[in-house]
């Protein structure tokens, strides 16, 4: 069906180049100039009739003019001849013109996709006005009453979820306010924060990741952030230092550890060896985190990511963070699962697509 | 399909522009009519192709196809139907859409009304347009795809910006584009000629109703677009001498003085190179605008998302057609014969002074608007030139170009008399006098007000002068008008324009005569600015489609009458989380009670911003008699004649129209 | 006249016009021109400055430094995370104005303190003022969200 219309655009254009070729034309090339001339003496005389021109300007004028008409109209015509170079334009048009746009639109279109517009997805968008009129009623009530805690709690997600960053980070740290300081609840904060200022760890978010390592050391979300903050800041020995810390201070199998490695690679530092055991302060801490809590936290981190993900897909270092955190959890299904979206999102983008292949292919999932 | 039928239309618009521009080209030069031909059909179908492509993205915007990454990026579903249609070119990706659209429209309609033209320039023009067209389209193909994609498709939008978000932007950008994109036509004619080698007076003639179509849109668009920020900014200014705004102005006054030299080539075959090297250069500028606005080398409310990767290429398609049309240039221009002989009073030395001043001022707005960056690039100095500079170079230059404005009208062709037009001005000048000496005794203040309005008065009556001159020969007041109407209308059209100029000088003067008023007031306590007394009455949230507002319900009175009422407000938009004040503007006369709340307190008092600006309507309004202008002359007879001609000679007569 | 005496005339009236351009932006960039400073540099170049003499300043409001008067004084500090200039502003703030975000304002510096007669704030949420956005880059603090 598309192609047929592809076909009928095509064919109308060559059409539309071929048609003038196949009429026989004379040229009079110069004619329009000979009655331009021709209509300037006449607007002379006039002007003069109407007395704009004295009878002496307008002889001058007049002469001149004349004496253009006279130039003009010396000039060869062109000939309406040389069919060869018709012909020769035909056939490259015939086959310029669907080779270009063809080869071209294969590269850049997408002609299996079709149209989506918003009221073919009613199911979905059902859902999704819930939740916004949801959103509406709680943030009413906010308004109202800006000292209910739970209320904030419970939007602060929702807000991630929807990608308002910015209100995200308002709703935790209202959380805060009203409930009290959580390590939890202030590095949710603070990665709104990170994701409001487009991955950017503003001071404000530093202080509350400085927080957060305050109330819990060696809390590995905050301690990546602010290693991510030295980073951005141009320390990049201090990052390196700081990331290696916390690839050789948790255990090795945490999902973090392919990203951490990732960035001290990227850094070019060298990450530490796998095998070497936690040592230091931030290990200490994540060791005598009750292992279940471990897990909590990482598969919060581990949400936000896929979360993001799903509002705007075109981030290839977020999906191949998500496929390798999710093997790391043995969160097989889910792998796959992201592995499908990540395929779709990234449709357009050829060069991620195959570096997320790449890295299912590596990591074992077959699809 | 709609949205993928737009992506392959537009790709094949390339695929053809490439055709369009080869085969005419080499048909003109080997004189080979068939080839030539080819470039009118072509450009027809170009038009529809990227019409069919723009209705395409139209389309997604309107039923909120949220699996196209440019309306998932600009549009929300509950945003109203006009800003789903204005979202189309309130981003980057459908701006410059709309810019090759506009570029093959032009195309089109030379495709189209053009039979009074000789055939190989047409062809040529065709061909160097559709070079234009190729670049710009593949521009948008490789970094600015409209059309990309995105599956799984996100339920929501992220909306436009809600400064985007307004009926001035629905009108202001496209105007704005045909004016800058029509002086690409203008472009493509100068490239043909020096092609060609033939550059004459008729190629002036062909040219002029495309130079002054460009002028008036683009006239019309930049005073839209002050108008624009003069109502939603919110502090009330009108022109900021933002780079952006500079970068509009700039290809103006290239346009102003390229209608006037070609004047000049038209009627005495001179100026030529000159006339040229405008034509060249008003479209260049226009050119670097594009690249300035868009490469994110300037940041302003102008610039959408910015990436490098544009600017460098439109850096690249601005070198290949300035560097190759100043190539072409320098190539033809020594060839060229010498045209007629004026003495320096006269009406062609007139407009070339117009032409230097032009020139010159535009210059300095290039200086003013380039010196910062090139600076920053040489010494990572930082600095910014405000509008102090501006207007102490510009204005400077201005005045002797609102003098000259009358005088020049006044002139003969060939050889004037400046003692007999300066005695015609004495009226014009006396009431510019008196007007300017009354003003400063009634308004007082500073002295520069009221003598640029001395100044707008002289140039405003000075304009018709020469008309009157024309017709007051006539024995009654039958004759008279007759006479009148019998006059050619292009210089009506001249008349209008030049007072246009003055009127909105004017409007500029009156700002000095301003009040502004910044405060705090409860509901219901008086405001006094100027002579009218502001209260507002009370505060009332409402809900918008995708924006909540607080609106201040508020009276004007003047000696305490209600004369009007307006409803300034606040929005928030929540999509966004940004809150815009919808100032309250309100037309007395010819001048503006203007409002905005700056802030809404806890007790529920407001900081509000007043403003009383006399005349200031008038600002605009002379752009629009400017614009009126240029109409007229659009109108006139004698650039219709080759048209009128080439039909007679046809079997199927054209209407001459 | 001769057709030498015309281009005579022609050039002479060019180089007039051109020339009083040139000495009208000479002038012009005198008062013109304002300078863009970080904090920083302001505390840098503090004794090198003409007195009084008119500067922009941009970096980010420090969160928690604004405060407000009733009859619209304002006091707030800009920062570049490395130093702190304070301002004051007597005026409306423009709505974009939060704190966190960034800002440029104008004036002088007065007795070590900068006071403004205009401040500007960003835009919109991808809108910085291009000066400000630069040198807070160098410093890291702000990046495009593009790695």
């Amino acid at each position: 069906m598309i192609w047929a219309a592809f076909a009928l655009m095509t064919g109308a254009v060559v059409l539309a180049v071929l048609w003038p070729l196949g009429r026989a034309r004379t040229a009079a090339a110069r004619a329009p100039d000979v009655s331009f001339y021709r209509s300037q003496i006449e607007e002379i005389d006039r002007d003069l009739a109407l007395g704009l021109l004295t009878q002496a300007d307008a002889d001058v004028a007049k002469a001149e003019a004349g004496r253009r008409l006279l130039r003009v109209s010396d000039e060869p015509i062109a000939d309406g001849k040389s069919r060869g170079g018709a012909r020769m334009a035909a056939v490259a048009a015939l086959i310029a013109i669907p080779a270009v746009s063809l080869t071209l639109y294969l590269a850049l279109g997408h002609p299996d996709l079709a149209d989506l517009p918003l009221s073919t997805r009613v199911a979905e968008r059902q859902g999704q006005s819930e939740v916004q009129s949801a959103v509406r009623k709680i943030e009413d009530h906010l308004a109202a009453n800006p000292n209910d805690g739970r209320g904030w709690d419970i939007l602060g997600p929702v807000y991630m979820k929807m990608g308002r960053y910015e209100d995200a980070a308002r709703a935790f740290g209202n959380a805060n306010r009203v409930l009290g300081d959580t390590p939890e609840r202030l590095t949710a904060q603070g990665e709104a924060l990170v994701y409001a200022a487009q991955e950017a760890v503003t001071p404000q978010a530093q202080e509350i990741f400085n927080k957060v390592l305050d109330m819990q050391p060696g809390h590995p979300v905050a301690y990546f952030y602010l290693a991510l903050a030295r980073e951005q800041s141009g320390d990049r020995a201090g990052a390196i230092e700081a990331y290696s810390q916390l690839a050789q201070g948790t255990p090795p199998d945490a999902p973090w550890q392919p990203v951490v490695r990732a960035r001290i690679v990227a850094l070019g530092g060298t990450p530490p060896a796998a095998q070497e055991g936690p040592k230091g302060e931030t290990a200490d801490a994540v060791r005598a985190m009750p292992s279940d809590e471990q897990r909590a936290m990482i598969r919060t981190m581990v949400d936000g990511l896929a979360a993001r993900l799903d509002a705007d897909g075109r981030d290839v270092e977020g999906w191949l963070r998500l496929l390798r955190s999710y093997k790391v959890l043995q969160e097989n299904d889910l792998a796959k699962a992201a592995l499908v979206k990540a395929r779709n999102a990234l449709n357009a983008d050829p060069d991620g697509l195959s570096r997320v292949n790449a890295l299912a292919d590596e990591l074992g999932l077959k699809s | 399909m709609i949205v993928e039928i737009g992506h392959y239309a537009l790709v094949l618009a390339l695929a053809l522009a490439i055709v369009q521009g080869v085969a005419p080209l080499v048909g003109a030069l080997r004189r080979d009519a068939a080839l030539m031909a080819m470039a009118q059909p072509a450009a027809v179908m170009q038009f529809l192709l990227i019409g069919v492509s723009f209705a395409a993205l139209t389309h997604a915007y309107v039923t909120s196809d949220f699996s196209v990454v440019n309306v998932f990026e600009n549009s929300h579903s509950l945003k109203p139907l006009i800003y789903k249609y204005s979202g189309v070119w309130g981003n980057h990706e459908g701006s410059m859409l709309l810019w090759v659209l506009i570029l093959a429209l032009f195309g089109a309609t030379v495709a189209l009304f053009s039979r009074g033209m000789p055939d190989d320039l047409r062809a040529l023009v065709l061909a160097v347009q559709s070079w234009l067209s190729a670049a710009f389209l593949l521009f948008v193909l490789l970094t600015s795809n409209p059309f990309a994609r995105m599956i799984p498709a996100p339920i929501e939008g992220r909306d436009l910006n809600p400064l985007l978000q307004d009926p001035g932007l629905a009108i202001h950008p496209p105007l704005l584009y045909v004016g800058y994109v029509g002086f690409s036509i203008t472009f493509s004619f100068a490239a043909a000629a020096l092609i060609s080698g033939r550059i004459d007076a008729a190629w002036a003639r062909y040219v002029r109703p495309w130079t002054l179509i460009a002028w008036i849109f683009l006239t019309l668009g930049i005073a839209m677009g002050s108008y624009w920020a003069y109502y939603t900014l919110g502090w009330g200014g009108f022109w900021f001498w933002d780079p952006v705004e500079n970068a509009s102005l700039m290809p103006w006054l290239a346009g102003t003085a390229l209608l006037h030299s070609a004047a000049v080539m038209e009627k005495r075959d001179a100026l030529k190179i000159w006339t040229i090297f405008l034509a060249i250069l008003a479209f260049s500028l226009s050119l670097l605008g594009t690249f300035l606005v868009r490469s994110g080398v300037l940041t302003s409310v102008h610039s959408f998302a910015t990436d490098p990767q544009r600017g460098v290429f439109i850096l690249g398609i601005l070198i290949f057609f300035i560097g190759g049309s100043l190539a072409l240039f320098a190539l033809r221009a020594s060839a060229l014969k010498p045209g007629g002989i004026f003495a320096p009073v006269s009406r062609e030395g007139a407009l070339v002074l117009n032409n230097l001043l032009l020139t010159t001022s535009c210059a300095t707005v290039f200086v003013g608007t380039l010196y910062p960056l090139a600076l920053e690039a040489m010494t990572d100095e930082k600095i910014s030139v405000g509008a102090p500079f501006f207007n102490l170079t510009f204005g400077p230059l201005f005045i002797p170009i609102v003098l000259a404005m009358p005088i020049g009208q006044m002139l003969a062709w060939k050889r004037g008399d400046l003692y007999g037009a300066a005695q015609r001005l004495t009226l014009a000048c006396a009431i510019g006098f008196v007007g300017a000496v009354l003003l400063y005794a009634m308004r007082g203040g500073p002295i520069v007000p009221p003598v640029l309005a001395g100044l707008a008065l002289y140039l405003i009556v000075g304009s018709f002068v020469e008309i009157w001159g024309r017709v007051s020969g006539g024995s009654s007041v039958g004759a008279m008008f007759s006479r009148a109407i019998g006059l050619p209308r292009s210089a009506w059209g001249t008349a209008i324009a030049h007072a246009g100029i003055g009127l909105t000088l004017f409007g500029l003067a009156a700002t000095g005569w301003g009040v502004e008023r910044i405060v705090t007031v409860k509901p219901n306590q008086p405001v006094v600015a100027g002579p009218y007394e502001i209260i507002v009455r009370g505060l009332e949230p409402r809900d918008g489609s995708n924006f909540r507002e607080l609106v201040a319900h508020t009276d004007i009175l003047e000696g305490g009458r209600l004369i009007a009422t307006m409803d300034p407000s606040r929005r928030s938009f929540t999509t966004r989380t940004m809150v815009r004040t919808e100032a309250g503007i309100k037309t007395i006369g010819l001048g503006q009670v203007y409002m905005n709340i700056a802030e809404v307190r806890d007790d529920g008092s407001l900081d509000l911003r007043l403003y009383w600006k006399p005349y200031v309507a008038l600002i605009w309004l002379g752009a629009l008699v400017m614009a009126l202008g240029g109409l007229l002359s659009l109108s006139d007879r004698r650039l219709r004649i080759g048209i009128a001609k080439r039909a007679a000679t046809r079997v199927v007569a054209q209407p001459a129209e | 006249m001769t057709r030498k005496g015309r281009r005579l005339t022609l050039i002479a009236s060019a180089l007039a016009v051109i020339g009083a351009a040139i000495g009208l932006a000479l002038f012009a960039f005198r008062d013109g021109v304002v300078f863009f400073v970080t904090p920083t540099e302001l505390a840098a170049k503090t004794a090198e400055m003409r007195p009084n003499a008119r500067m922009r300043i941009g970096g980010l409001v420090q969160p928690g430094s604004v405060s407000k008067s009733d009859d619209r004084h304002v006091a707030f500090a800009i920062t570049d995370n490395q130093t702190e200039v304070k301002v004051t502003y007597a005026g409306l703030l423009p709505d974009l104005f939060r704190e966190g975000q960034g800002v440029v304002a104008e004036g002088q510096l007065v007795n070590g303190v900068f006071r403004a007669d205009s401040v500007l704030a960003k835009h919109d949420e991808n809108y910085m003022p291009r000066e400000v956005a630069d040198s807070l880059k160098k410093q890291g603090v702000w990046n495009d969200g593009k790695k």
